[in-house]
């Protein structure tokens, strides 16, 4: 989230896209329906008529996977409505920014596209320079290879007809849509974005997300109270699990992990260069780096041996959960940990990731329950116990309740939370398994040496003796401290690349400022203006509530709407000042070179209309899903050409002849993603204790299902056995002149716990976003047949 | 009693995430039961005496031909007026100081009278079985944490609601709250209303309906049975007063005929026969 | 001072599924009464303990409920002819029937009263037959959706209450001035025996029931007894063998 839960309230417009907050983040709707209140309006998008859309006050129906289309509308119906925010575009984003010539987009390809690699050369999309390096703007936006123009020229395929062709999307609703949130382009009003998993898990979404951002720089709804791109975590720490380097090409602070495929990454130097921009704040990436390094091999990180650099593992490949289930899949993994996870339930394709499991020699299950995963051997599971040689350890794990230390929810906050009840039995926190495990794999290389044994002797493991770490050392660590005084860091401005410093995770540095100050165990609840409740836990970065919170004020420092006033330039003070942390360089004085560039964490310090960094090109433009019932209207490629595809039986593909539903999955607020936590938990399970699909009245005659009847679903990859919960919330799309219906199915269940079913991941591809490789749930084609 | 409380539940805030239906069980430790697929988001068709309070959620299309998905707290009305303290024979069921009606366990004898004539249908036996493997009944429903009222506190449905769609307070201004509401909502809701029944003497559950009562299955105008009224008001005491009269009879006739009369009757007898 | 013997001469006057039917009825009647009777008025909560807690007490109330409902049958099935006399007589109604309580009234306090002429049931009798019948119909009827409220709809099941509250109500009465005159009214007393083993009194019977016992007498059934219940001379040693009414 750019904003926060609490910020919600002073929306204008509250765009819910991809997204069931009431259902799946119940909590947020506390805000929500006090911006209602307030007099803001709520639009739910969603191919279902969700309780979020019974919350709203405009609804409009889209078929899965057509996000940009519908958005793409949108940015069109901005800009031939002159309803963007003028100064906002022209001076915040790299609207005004003019593109080499040798960016081109023909018939849904952008230039420097390698079918054979399935890849682009962003070369090609590079930004005209000056001299000094320095982008070459044109502040009119009229140059026809400004950014502005390319878009313009992009959207101007995306018209009201073709867009309602193939979002299925009734014309009336679509321009209500339009209507109601391109109004927040008007100077001082806000309006959010709200998203989760229905705008990620496609092929294409990471551009989802991207052209939710373009609306919002064109609507000037970025760094303002109310506005925002704010993503909805599905789990308490999912936001503090990325922070801490949970993706596959992340360290942490989302510093990259270098790889072997760039040949600069083969010394520290190299890295370093390769890593760090000239302008931005980060600029100062290598102090981050090295600090890093530093609280990681500590005194054995020495500016001599590249900071232990060389002690980083190096990969060539993608290592993302599709391609680790791949490699195991064709038996190239030995072993596995899996903490808290259950991709038999979770898994895209879950069918064949049971079957990867036993391949493996040995795997480590650390869970609350026994899970469908760490069972995946037995007989209730539909193996053959005698045919597996997968040796299965399962260690108990503590609940959150049991165990102390932080979750960083979806609005950054870092909060600190105490235990409340001693482990039960010999259950253990996973920071304690993970304690141990270290201690003991140390001790056993403690006497060895040679490639493999040299990262784990210099591996700095110094939270205290015994079987329990020392929580309170593990924060000190992360916040960061001179490594030579052991004095806490005060902020990352202080951090050094001489090796002088450490810090766990750059962006967390600030939370421990000094000794007994933990600022994640901030309880005060005291309003500090605006909802920003500053002294409330910990907010990265610096307490930061709102990022980028410098755009909600004009060139000059004086914020659009007065009313809500977050930050602004104080002239007699000569510095910025406000309710919120400017996100911003706050001594910065008009004239001073940034003083009007808002998004310090790009390079050239505005915000990217363009994006000539992703995979799949610099504007989002519509592929259809992998697996899809209808043509491409925009372009003859139907799929996204850069999506990594994957042969054999590993992933079946299917086709509308024999599977014409468009499938989706979703949560429920009763369980908890595949369902561990809340299947083994007797008032949620009698709550939600069935599998069901939902499936339109209009479905439902055509294929002779009465609602309650029991139903089969079956896609390219399986067959899965369901309740039918026959509902007018489902209504079939018209797309292209016909009728496509489209079902929606609970992922939370597996054969554990009070509330069982069938699996609904036995029917989701193997298939991954261009960018993240995050599966395509949403949007599959299947079949449905009484049973 | 000081002031009147009522709880207030505005159904156009309810995003139906049912943490109330959690936090019910949880307060009232009662067990999970779990029920058949209903066909719905709906997890009990109804009340039962192990879950208190049930969502409801409603597909409803709106005078206007679209689409509502309603939802609503549905549990014990409280009502100032009710039934089932009025049917119960054992006296088991009464009104606390805080206008709430509570079954007294110890007294009740699972008679089932209350269930049959609440006009809500909140109210169900339990079976339990003693040490001696024998069945008894008790009837229940929700006390609306009459035991936290006691403590301070507010019914634990009410404190865990996060949209604020609950509310628990003083009746006037929770009714003058609700009757500002539905005049906000009425653009979107044309037929909302305020659901305060006065044929059961007003409830202590008021509701901001976002459509007519019949929507949730909630009676237009509910109040206590007449049969029971006519029942519990007339013909128990006229039964309790007949068995006295004619005993009083028998008793009367005895004492004349065996007493007073009884050379007179056994002179007339004789003459007879 | 002596009076004459009265004759042990008997007649039969119920037949034995009658007798059956009636002490069932009789018996069941009083242990619905006896196990509802904490649930009608607190004042009797101390039966509760007596009969094995609510629970006991809904159990034998529904087995007597059961049981409450067989005399009718017993009765049709093993003496139809008695049932049939009895459905007759209730629809027969005279003079004899109104002066009947006229001269009742007197006895029950004590009055001179004379006898006026009955056929087997008399007037009285009659109208507690009806109450009876009515009062069952009622309990019985209002007893089922009480007992399956799950198979009633709510209004049945709660008028049901208020029905078997006014047919309880209204049938002890009744029963209470029927077991009164049986029972505790010394003239009945052989009405009261003989309810149980289905003989009466010769001479009562010609007494209370003179019609009946004309007629059986004519049909030669009965005896031709004197006013002390002797048989008249000449009789034949046949005639006063008893034969059921």
């Amino acid at each position: 989230m750019t904003n926060s839960w609490n910020d919600v309230q002073y929306t204008d417009c509250a765009l819910i896209m991809g997204a069931n907050p009431a259902e799946n983040h119940p909590i947020s709707f506390r805000w929500l329906t006090k911006a209602k209140e307030n007099g803001g309006k709520i639009v739910s998008v969603d191919p279902r008529y969700t309780r979020t859309s019974a919350m709203s006050d405009i609804y409009a129906s889209l078929r899965s996977g057509t996000d940009i289309p519908f958005m793409g509308g949108m940015i069109k119906y901005a800009l031939d409505n002159n309803l963007y925010h003028k100064e906002y575009v022209a001076k915040y984003t790299n609207a005004s920014f003019i593109v080499k010539d040798s960016y081109k987009f023909e018939d849904g390809l952008f230039s420097g596209y390698n079918a054979e690699k399935r890849a682009y050369d962003k070369t090609q999309w590079a930004i005209e320079k000056d001299a000094e390096g320095k982008p070459v703007k044109d502040f009119t936006l009229e140059h026809p290879r400004s950014v502005f123009q390319l878009m313009k020229k992009h959207y101007s395929r995306y018209d009201v007809d073709t867009v309602v062709k193939i979002t299925g999307t009734p014309e009336d609703d679509l321009l209500k849509v339009y209507e109601a949130f391109c109004a927040t382009g008007k100077v001082g009003k806000a309006g959010t974005i709200m998203y989760a998993m229905g705008t990620t898990q496609h092929t294409v979404g990471t551009q989802n997300v991207r052209a939710f951002a373009i609306i919002q720089l064109l609507l000037g709804n970025v760094g303002v109270p109310g506005g925002g791109i704010n993503a909805m975590r599905g789990e308490s720490n999912v936001q503090g699990s990325t922070d801490f380097g949970l993706l596959y090409g992340n360290l942490t602070g989302y510093l990259n992990a270098p790889t072997s495929t760039d040949k600069l990454n083969a010394t520290l130097a190299g890295h370093l260069e390769k890593e760090t921009p000239k302008t931005g704040y980060w600029s100062n990436k290598p102090k981050f780096i090295v600090s890093l390094l530093k609280a990681w091999y500590g005194p054995n990180a020495t500016p001599e041996n590249e900071f232990a650099y060389q002690y980083l593992p190096k990969g060539n490949k993608n290592y993302s959960h599709i391609n680790l289930f791949k490699a195991m899949y064709d038996g190239k993994l030995e072993g596995a940990f899996l903490f808290g996870t259950n991709p038999v339930v979770g898994g895209p394709n879950a069918g064949k990731e049971k079957e990867a499991l036993s391949n493996l020699k040995w795997l480590v299950a650390v869970d609350l329950w026994e899970t469908e995963t760490s069972a995946f051997w037995q007989k209730e599971a539909g193996s053959d116990p005698g045919k597996i040689n997968t040796e299965v350890f399962l260690l108990p794990a503590c609940s959150s309740y049991e165990k102390e230390g932080s979750v960083s929810n979806s609005a950054r906050w870092m909060q600190y939370r105490w235990q409340a009840i001693k482990p039960l039995g010999e259950s253990k926190a996973d920071l304690e398994i993970i304690h141990e495990l270290a201690t003991k794999i140390k001790a056993l290389y403690k006497n060895e040496s040679g490639p493999a044994a040299a990262p784990i002797n210099a591996l700095y493991w110094n939270y205290g003796e015994g079987h329990h770490p020392d929580i309170d050392l593990v924060c000190k660590e992360i916040n960061g401290y001179d490594v030579n005084t052991g004095k806490l860091i005060a902020g990352f401005g202080n951090l050094k690349d001489d090796g002088s410093t450490c810090s766990g995770n750059w962006i967390y540095c600030g939370f421990y400022p000094e000794e007994g100050k933990n600022r994640a165990k901030n309880r005060d609840k005291k309003d500090t203006g605006m909802s920003l409740y500053l002294n409330w836990s910990y907010a990265w970065p610096m307490n930061r509530r709102i990022l980028y919170n410098r755009a909600s004020c004009d060139p000059s420092g004086v914020p659009y709407n007065k009313e809500k006033a977050v930050v602004w330039y104080d002239a007699a003070k000569g510095k910025w000042t406000g309710v919120d942390i400017p996100d911003f360089v706050a001594t910065r004085k008009p004239g001073d070179a940034g003083f009007e560039d808002p998004f310090i964490m790009m390079n050239d310090g505005v915000g990217g209309v363009f994006a000539p960094t992703l995979n799949d090109g610099p504007f989002p433009e519509h592929y259809e899903p992998y697996e899809s019932p209808a043509k491409n209207p925009f372009s003859s490629q139907e799929i996204n050409p850069t999506i990594q595809l994957f042969d054999g039986k590993f992933n079946e593909r299917g086709f509308k002849a024999d599977y014409p539903i468009v499938a989706t999955t979703y949560r429920v607020s009763e369980h908890w993603q595949s369902g561990t936590m809340t299947r083994n938990q007797e008032w949620l399970s009698e709550l939600v204790p069935h599998m069901y699909i939902e499936i339109s009245e209009e479905l439902a005659k055509e294929k002779g299902i009465k609602n309650k009847d029991k139903v089969i679903v079956s896609s390219a990859r399986g067959e899965v056995k369901a309740y039918a919960m026959v509902t007018k919330r489902f209504k079939p799309h018209t797309i292209d002149g016909k009728k496509v219906h489209q079902i929606g199915m609970p992922w939370h269940f597996g054969y554990k716990g009070f509330a069982t079913g069938d699996t609904a991941n036995r029917l989701t591809p193997h298939i991954g976003d261009a960018n993240t490789t995050i599966p395509e749930y949403k949007a599959f084609l299947c079949d449905v047949r009484r049973a | 009693m000081a002031t009147e409380y009522v709880k207030f539940v505005d159904v156009t805030k309810c995003d139906g995430c049912r943490a109330c239906m959690v936090a019910c069980k949880n307060w009232n430790d009662l067990p999970a039961e779990q029920q058949d697929f209903l066909g719905s988001a709906q997890s009990h068709a109804k009340t039962t005496a192990d879950t208190w309070n049930v969502l409801q959620y409603i597909e409803h299309e709106n005078s206007k031909g679209k689409l509502d998905y309603l939802f609503r707290h549905s549990a014990c009305f409280h009502c100032t007026d009710a039934a089932c303290e009025k049917v119960c024979p054992e006296n088991a069921i009464s009104y606390t100081d805080f206008g709430t009606v509570v079954i007294d366990h110890e007294k009740c004898v699972g008679c089932g009278y209350c269930v049959n004539n609440c006009p809500f249908e909140v109210i169900s036996l339990k079976e339990y079985v003693d040490k001696n493997g024998d069945k008894y009944r008790k009837a229940h429903k929700c006390t609306m944490c009459t035991d936290r009222l006691e403590e301070g506190l507010q019914p634990a449905c009410v404190t865990t609601c996060h949209t604020g769609a609950m509310e628990f307070g003083d009746k006037a201004a929770m009714i003058k709250k609700a009757e500002e509401r539905v005049k906000q909502i009425k653009d979107r809701y044309p037929n909302a209303m305020v659901y305060n029944p006065k044929g059961v003497g007003g409830t202590h559950t008021v509701y901001v309906l976002a459509e007519k009562p019949s929507v949730y299955g909630l009676p237009e105008n509910p109040k206590v049975p007449t049969s029971a009224v006519l029942w519990k008001d007339y013909a128990q005491p006229l039964g309790k007063m007949m068995i006295g009269a004619t005993t009083m009879g028998v008793i009367g006739m005895f004492i004349s005929s065996r007493i007073i009369n009884k050379g007179k009757q056994d002179e007339g007898g004789d003459s007879h026969e | 001072m002596s009076k004459p013997q009265k004759s042990n001469v008997k007649v039969r006057r119920f037949s034995k599924a009658f007798v059956w039917a009636h002490g069932i009825n009789a018996i069941s009647f009083f242990a619905l009464y006896i196990t509802a009777l904490p649930m009608y008025t607190e004042f009797f909560d101390w039966l509760y303990p007596v009969l094995g807690g609510p629970e006991g007490a809904r159990l034998l109330h529904r087995i007597f409920a059961v049981a409450f409902v067989t005399p009718t049958f017993i009765w049709v099935i093993f003496d139809f002819p008695g049932f049939k006399r009895w459905m007759k007589e209730l629809v027969t109604w005279k003079k004899r029937d109104i002066d009947f309580f006229k001269e009742v009234a007197k006895e029950l306090f004590g009055f001179k009263f004379k006898h006026v002429r009955q056929s087997f049931f008399n007037a009285g009798e009659k109208i507690n037959s009806f109450i009876q019948i009515f009062t069952a119909i009622l309990i019985i009827a209002s007893g089922i959706p009480m007992w399956f409220p799950e198979f009633f709809p709510a209004a049945v099941v709660q008028w049901g209450y208020f029905f078997h509250n006014v047919g309880f109500g209204l049938a002890i009465a009744v029963v209470v001035g029927h077991i009164y005159l049986s029972v505790v009214h010394k003239h009945s007393s052989p009405g009261y025996t003989g309810v149980i083993t289905g003989e009466v009194p010769a001479w009562w019977a010609k007494g209370h029931y003179t019609d009946w016992y004309d007629e059986e007498v004519a049909k030669g059934n009965f005896p031709d007894i004197d006013e002390n219940g002797n048989p008249k001379k000449p009789t034949s040693p046949d005639s006063k063998k008893k034969k059921g009414a």
